[in-house]
């Protein structure tokens, strides 16, 4: 029994949460280089060596991992033309590297000694870099809204167009863009929060059930479970950040053929005026 | 903040009631469109997943309160 509880038997046994966001390993000033920072790196590191080596020597019959990456390139082209049409392919590299990023961040979190050991913490497990992630794709899709709509973007936020028709559906319309306006702040605070959460939750699940059953190898399906999660996790990231840039470059103003005789269309009936199919 | 330990169970045990009764009914209700319809596995899925994910983002937002009380006690 002392050769297997050197320090006495205890149930639960310590065992060690991960931190909620990277501790720091370096400080200078007020500018502090966490954990995170450094697995992030190695993250960035990995892709980056991995993407090199792929397209090293190109050929027009691919083999090993040029395959591989073609493979998984293609399936994400084709991902994304399925989820908005061919306009949306302009935003595959934003999608694919958000994608790989966070889906090799989270698979690091279930990595043994990565967020345990003093140096290693899983990047997407501190709320500080998805909220860097958030910010710059809310950023991103805001541009490029006004890129493609120029002012009329704006419409959506301020829509006085229904004050035509009466003084209570131009409040109510107000009224609708007025929550739109804090449904796009509230955009950043979930995709940060969603990730963060996730995986972290993740985390501290796999070092408390490893904790309490004692015996590490037992907490294998959790691992599995994990897995799974990470990659849906970042699907769901990629694919939310995909729909806004989808959503932020659809016009809300009313087809031109429709607009021609915007008067008469003023009650809008579906049997009195068909609509062109091409929607 | 001797409660707060008490607080932090109740807000993600409550905060996730919700969400998963949400899950069950859209994988439910998913399943079945994929039965009457499995053609569109692929769209259904993906809608699903978008969906369990949006649903998924409110038990998370309790957890994170979970979380926050948590590191109150002591």
């Amino acid at each position: 029994m002392d050769l297997l509880f050197p320090r006495g038997f205890t149930y639960p046994p310590e065992f060690h949460i991960p931190t909620l966001t990277g501790e720091p390993i370096l400080q200078v000033g007020p500018v502090s280089y966490t954990n995170a920072h450094f697995t992030m790196l190695l993250v960035i590191v990995l892709l980056a060596a991995v993407a090199a080596l792929a397209t090293r020597t190109m050929r027009a019959v691919p083999s090993g991992l040029q395959n591989v990456t073609e493979l998984l390139v293609q399936g994400l082209d084709d991902f994304v033309i399925s989820i908005g049409g061919p306009d949306a392919r302009r935003y595959l590299p934003f999608f694919g590297t958000l994608f790989l990023f966070i889906l090799v961040s989270n698979w690091l979190s279930v990595v043994p000694l990565i967020g345990q050991v003093g140096i290693l913490h899983s990047p997407t497990a501190d709320y500080h870099i998805n909220f860097a992630m958030a910010v710059v794709a809310w950023v991103a899709y805001q541009t490029e809204g006004f890129r493609v709509l120029r002012f009329g973007y704006a419409k959506r936020w301020l829509n006085f167009s229904g004050f035509k028709d009466g003084p209570f559906l131009g409040a109510i319309f107000v009224l609708v863009g007025l929550i739109e306006l804090f449904s796009e702040l509230f955009r950043m605070l979930t995709l940060t929060l969603r990730l963060w959460g996730n995986v972290l939750g993740g985390e501290i699940m796999l070092v408390v059930m490893a904790g309490l059953l004692l015996v590490p190898g037992l907490a294998l399906p959790f691992v599995g479970l994990e897995v799974f999660i990470g990659l849906v996790q970042a699907l769901v990231f990629a694919l939310l950040v995909l729909m806004y840039f989808v959503l932020a470059i659809e016009s809300h103003d009313e087809q031109p053929e429709e607009g021609a005789h915007r008067e008469a269309d003023r009650v809008p009936s579906s049997e009195q005026h068909p609509q062109a199919s091409a929607a | 903040m001797e409660f707060a330990g008490l607080a932090a169970g109740i807000a993600v045990g409550f905060g996730v009631l919700g969400p998963g009764i949400g899950i069950g009914i859209l994988t439910a209700k998913s399943s079945e469109a994929i039965g009457r319809n499995p053609d569109a596995t692929g769209a259904i899925r993906t809608n699903m997943i978008l969906g369990a994910a949006l649903a998924e983002g409110l038990g998370i937002l309790s957890f994170v309160l979970g979380i926050l009380l948590w590191t109150r006690i002591g």
